[in-house]
């Protein structure tokens, strides 16, 4: 079942006089269960695509549709409460309130939402337990490690059963062995609870943990790299490098403004 | 509710000084309108109550029209009583005087704008029939006896014990040229009509006090009680106005609490004072309430961001912080209402100072009080409306970029063309002040609201051009760190404006407390110079005669001495209705000799004026009530006489503030033959040239101090005096001037700690690349010093204008035109104390930004 549909999807900013083209006419869709993750060097265009399907900000061109809703014919309160009951985020720095405990700020969502808390306890002690914060829930995120704020987030982000979890560059403010801790949560997470999690990152690493890789290149889809279950990570990891690497070396061969092949300075 | 506790009540809880701040705003507010209503509402029933309690169970009373002191014929009694509906009608004679051995006062008691005598006041009454009215709560003795003619009194109790006076012995009263004697059969409660004349009150019967004070066959009052089915509501307003045909214009009829109509007119002015003192408190509330939210919703933006991607509405997050506001403004109105009832004690002290008058104790009176609550609150919450607004606006975007981005908002890139709109629209509602009368103060109010908001929506673009125009002298006076902190000062837009909106408001407040002051101060003086002429002023408890006059000018060392009488008449102006003004006796010739008038108008020829005056049928009229009245030199005035109403020709237009201005200036003969008064209030005594003034005072106690019962004073003690009691009158405002400057402080110690924590990472690299501790402490100066003279010059630009605004509309409402006074002097004192007060508030975060480590600077989050 499809969760998310991205058609020609096209993004400028005004830079003064200038306009400067952020995605360019991308299509992209993602079925319920899956991981994706979407890769780029700098500028490439793969955070703004995350604004995009994640309904927070407008594209100049295409359209998206999320969980079954066209998000272009939605004004901002419905926007927004689709955002609220089916679209997870988790961002780099965490983003957490500081006058709350872990637990206040998982439930902020349900809150805002004027929900009776009661029925979630079960689903918020499983959250817990998975991410292995049972004993943390009282604490405030100045009392908590950059990892254990970070699996706050991601509990928040999941204590709606949203339909797709959106991360952004989710390990890019912690070290690397807590980063793996996070991935395997993040794994962890799509198998046992078949979650749909799409995620923007530059680490290979990082990206190894997904099942599908998508490589952005100047506001366009460069490349997808699909890989199968079975596989172990340090070969995916082999793979996307490779892939990375092959599409540097395609782009120091073709302009990016003309799409023409580089001309030969020797 | 849940969602209210957790983000409200925490939010609240994180940041308790800025809250604090918040909220002290609307405790200031809150306060001193519940003090005001509260005091205003006590004086003003005290007023009535005393008139009421003094009249008993009198529902109508009668007295004289043109207020003579000389009373009416007891015949009138007898056409009072005819009435069908009269049940009890009794006379009242009143009788100033003066024990003997009473303490002559040693300086006059001065009051707002008038002076007091003190002496005795005794009520000669029908015993009989009197205590069928008027309740005296026998304290010890016993009452008058049925015979009207015996020479005994009751005093109140606290009079007598002052004055060391036991029951069953005789006093001495000063009764014309001779001293009778009064045996002292009871004493009274200060209670009811012992409460009249401060407690010095007793009462006697009337055929005694007619013999004894030489006014046979005349009384002052008459109380009327009607029968129980007329005693209230149309049918008593039916009996008054039948009464009134049938005693005809010599007489007024009229309900008992009327009487206190002059103290409470006088109450009014001070009044319109106290109610601008309250909206101005409130509109500072306001500010600090808007100028919390404003930046906490700069410093919060990543936290509503985060919040709107997570899936809060617009309107969720606009309730938010209105809920916020809400709170604060409860929590705020509660902790006013406490202080406000306490204020009102001290309030009401100080005006039973002004008036002279004891005040019923202050209670808690619950309308006020939630009138004051809902006040606070609904004014905390408008405050918050735009802050919330902004909040709401802010895109879930906003959560995912770096810490401290800022967006300029259209406020700060176009906000200078909605303010001057505003400005505009506001000076010239202002000026042409179209409001109905009644309505005056509250839409006048609501207009300076929106003529600051005005003022502050100008600040950005102001800011940008002082900003460049004082980069260099900044630089020049803190070195290089000045060049960093002046350019600082763009960088947090939003807040800067808000702080210099926040000093501009206490400056401009200052500035207008300063001009209205002191201008207020600058024409007082003139006319006290020329109304308190010569060199001494003498005064008694009893009418002065013309033998004292005579007595006085003959002294050694006396060159001149000229008789002043005030009295009460009434005034009927050209559209029929009628007011109590003071009508104040001169002799023109010795006048002149003593002093002179401070004329309004040019006057070509002062003696061209004296001589009309001293001619009759003329008067010289107030400034005050010229423009209110619209009346020029040339016009006439009618004012009601003993035979009926008169028209006098004005002759000149004088300034006089005497009675809030209400006051027209006739001579003696008119005072004679119109109004039938004798004696004078005081004389005005001038020192001969080689005379000294205070020899000639003591020549004047010697020869007559114990006699006449005179009070002497000096003039220039009299002067500084009056000078004394108006500081004491205005400091009120000093106090508000001082609390806007602190909204500044305030305002700019949280700004700059704000902005320091938030370049704690760049304040880390400057030290990195070598900045001294002390360099990192002048450029944060630097910043804030720029901010100081900014704030200092809108302040005072705006200061100027709106109280030359302030100034115009005073006209229009109470006729007050002063001369606009406001020294280079303040006009520099006002920016110093804007750059002192920045530099002040900025020492201590400035002294934080230069303690942190750079090593935690640098890796700070």
């Amino acid at each position: 079942m499809q969760v998310l549909a991205a058609r020609a999807l096209a993004k400028e900013y005004r830079m003064g006089q200038r306009s400067v083209t952020a995605l360019a006419g991308v299509d992209f869709t993602v079925e319920r269960g899956e991981f994706v993750a979407i890769m780029g060097p700098s500028g490439s265009g793969k955070s703004t695509l995350l604004h995009l399907i994640g309904g927070l900000d407008k594209p100049s061109a295409g359209d998206v549709t999320l969980a079954g809703q066209e998000l272009a014919g939605l004004d901002d309160t419905a926007v927004t409460l689709l955002r609220r009951r089916n679209i997870g985020f988790v961002f780099q720095f965490y983003n957490l309130l500081p006058t709350l405990t872990a637990e206040e700020n998982i439930c902020l969502p349900l809150l805002i939402d004027g929900k009776d808390l009661r029925p979630y306890q079960e689903r918020l002690s499983q959250l817990l337990h998975l991410v292995g914060l049972e004993d943390r829930r009282h604490h405030r995120p100045e009392q908590l490690s950059g990892g254990e704020q970070q699996r706050v987030a991601l509990v928040r982000a999941l204590i709606t059963e949203p339909a797709i979890l959106l991360a952004d560059e989710p390990t890019g403010n912690l070290d690397s062995k807590t980063g793996l801790v996070i991935m395997e949560l993040l794994r962890r997470l799509c198998d046992a609870l078949t979650q749909t999690i799409v995620l923007v990152t530059h680490d290979p690493r990082t990206a190894s943990y997904a099942n599908r890789v998508v490589f952005l290149r100047d506001g366009r889809i460069a490349h997808e790299l699909h890989i199968a279950p079975e596989v172990p990570l340090q070969q995916n990891l082999r793979s996307i490098v490779a892939m990375m690497q092959a599409l540097e070396t395609e782009a120091d061969l073709v302009d990016a403004d003309t799409g023409m092949p580089a001309p030969d300075l020797d | 509710m849940r969602l209210i506790r957790l983000m409200t009540l925490r939010s609240l809880r994180a940041r308790p000084t800025r809250w604090l701040l918040s909220a002290f705003g609307i405790v200031l507010g809150v306060a001193t309108i519940v003090a005001i209503s509260i005091t205003n509402r006590t004086a003003l029933l005290s007023v009535t109550q005393l008139f009421e309690s003094t009249s008993g169970r009198a529902s109508l009373v009668v007295v004289p029209a043109d207020k003579a002191e000389h009373g009416f014929p007891e015949t009138v009694l007898r056409r009072v009583r005819e009435h069908p509906e009269v049940d009890i009608a009794v006379p009242v004679l009143h009788v100033p005087t003066v024990l003997v051995n009473q303490s002559t006062p040693a300086e006059i008691d001065l009051d707002f704008f008038g002076t007091s005598t003190g002496g005795l006041l005794l009520y000669g009454i029908d015993t009989m029939s009197d205590v069928l009215v008027r309740t005296y709560q026998l304290r010890a003795g016993r009452f008058l006896g049925p015979e009207n003619s015996l020479y005994e009194v009751v005093l109140t109790e606290t009079f007598a014990k002052d004055n060391d006076i036991r029951l069953g012995t005789w006093i001495e009263v000063v009764a014309g040229n001779s001293v009778e004697l009064l045996r002292v059969v009871g004493l009274m409660a200060k209670d009811g009509p012992g409460q009249l004349n401060g407690g010095a009150f007793g009462v006697m019967p009337l055929l005694a006090a007619q013999r004894l004070f030489y006014r046979e066959g005349k009384i002052d009052q008459i109380d009327v009680v009607v029968s129980n089915a007329s005693a209230s509501g149309p049918r008593l307003e039916q009996v008054k106005e039948d009464l009134q045909a049938r005693l005809g214009e010599t007489y007024v009829v009229v309900y008992p609490a009327s009487q206190g109509q002059r103290m409470t007119q006088m109450l009014g002015n001070y009044q319109i004072g106290l109610n601008f003192l309250s909206g101005i408190a409130l509109f500072v509330g306001a500010f600090l309430i808007f100028n919390a939210f404003s930046m906490n919703v700069v410093e919060r933006t990543r936290e509503y961001g985060l919040l709107r991607t997570i899936g809060m509405t617009r309107p969720q997050v606009i309730r938010q912080v209105l809920v916020e506001a809400g709170l604060l403004g409860l929590g705020g109105s509660g902790v006013g209402s406490v202080i406000g009832v306490l204020l009102a004690r001290g309030l009401t002290r100080a005006m039973a100072l002004l008036l002279n008058q004891d005040l019923a104790r202050v209670t808690v009176q619950g309308d006020l009080v939630v009138f004051g609550g809902v006040v606070g609150i609904v004014v905390a919450v408008l405050a918050a409306v735009v802050p919330a607004v902004q909040a709401g606006r802010i895109t879930p975007l906003e959560a995912l970029r770096v810490r401290g981005a800022q967006q300029t908002s259209w406020v700060i890139r176009r906000g200078w063309l909605p303010g001057i709109v505003l400005l505009a629209l506001s000076t010239a509602a202002l000026i042409a002040n179209p409001f109905p009368y009644d309505v005056q103060f509250r839409a006048g109010s609501v207009v300076v609201f929106f003529s600051f908001a005005g003022g502050a929506l100008l600040i950005p673009v102001t800011v940008t051009a002082l900003e460049r125009l004082l980069r260099s002298s900044i630089s020049r006076l803190y070195g290089s760190s000045g060049r960093l902190g002046s350019a600082n000062l763009q960088r947090a837009q939003a807040r800067t404006a808000l702080t210099v909106g926040a000093l501009m408001v206490g400056v401009s407040m200052m500035v207008i407390v300063w001009a209205m002051t002191d201008s207020f101060k600058g024409d007082l003086d003139v006319w006290l110079r020329g109304y308190v002429g010569g060199d001494l002023y003498v005064t008694s408890s009893l009418p002065l005669g013309n033998d004292i006059w005579r007595r006085l000018e003959t002294l050694p060392g006396v060159a001149a001495v000229t008789p002043v009488r005030y009295f009460e008449v009434t005034w009927v102006k050209p559209t029929g209705e009628r007011e109590e003004i003071t009508f104040m006796a001169v002799d023109p010739a010795s006048y002149s000799r003593v002093t002179s008038f401070v004329y309004t108008e040019a006057m070509p020829d002062e003696q061209t004026a004296l001589r009309m005056l001293a001619g009759g049928d003329v008067v010289f009229l107030s400034s005050i009530m010229a423009e209110r009245s619209g009346l020029r030199a040339g016009d006439e005035i009618t004012l009601l006489t003993r035979t009926g109403a008169r028209r006098f020709t004005i002759a000149a237009v004088v300034l006089d503030y005497y009675n809030q201005g209400l006051v027209v200036q006739g001579s003696w003969v008119d005072m004679r033959r119109y109004f039938r008064q004798s004696g004078a209030s005081a004389f005005m005594v001038k020192a001969a040239p080689d005379a000294d003034a205070m020899a000639v005072k003591d020549e004047i106690e010697q020869a007559a101090r114990r006699r006449d019962q005179l009070i002497i004073a000096s003039n220039a003690a009299l002067l500084q005096r009056v000078n004394g009691l108006m500081r004491q009158a205005f400091s009120m405002f000093d106090v508000l001037a001082l609390i806007s400057m602190l909204v500044g402080f305030f305002g700019i110690t949280n700004t700059i700690t704000m902005n320091v924590t938030e370049r704690t990472r760049e304040i880390g690299m400057l030290r990195c690349v070598g900045m001294t501790r002390a360099q990192i402490v002048r450029m944060v100066l630097a910043e804030a010093a720029l901010m100081g003279v900014i704030g200092g010059v809108l302040g005072l630009i705006f200061g100027i204008m709106l109280s030359r605004i302030f100034m115009l509309a005073m006209t229009v409402m109470s006729g007050y035109r002063l001369t606009y006074v406001l020294g280079l002097g303040r006009v520099i004192l006002a920016v110093v104390v804007a750059v002192a007060v920045s530099q002040a508030a900025a020492l201590l975060p400035s002294f934080r930004a230069a303690r942190s480590r750079i090593l935690d600077a640098i890796h700070y989050e």
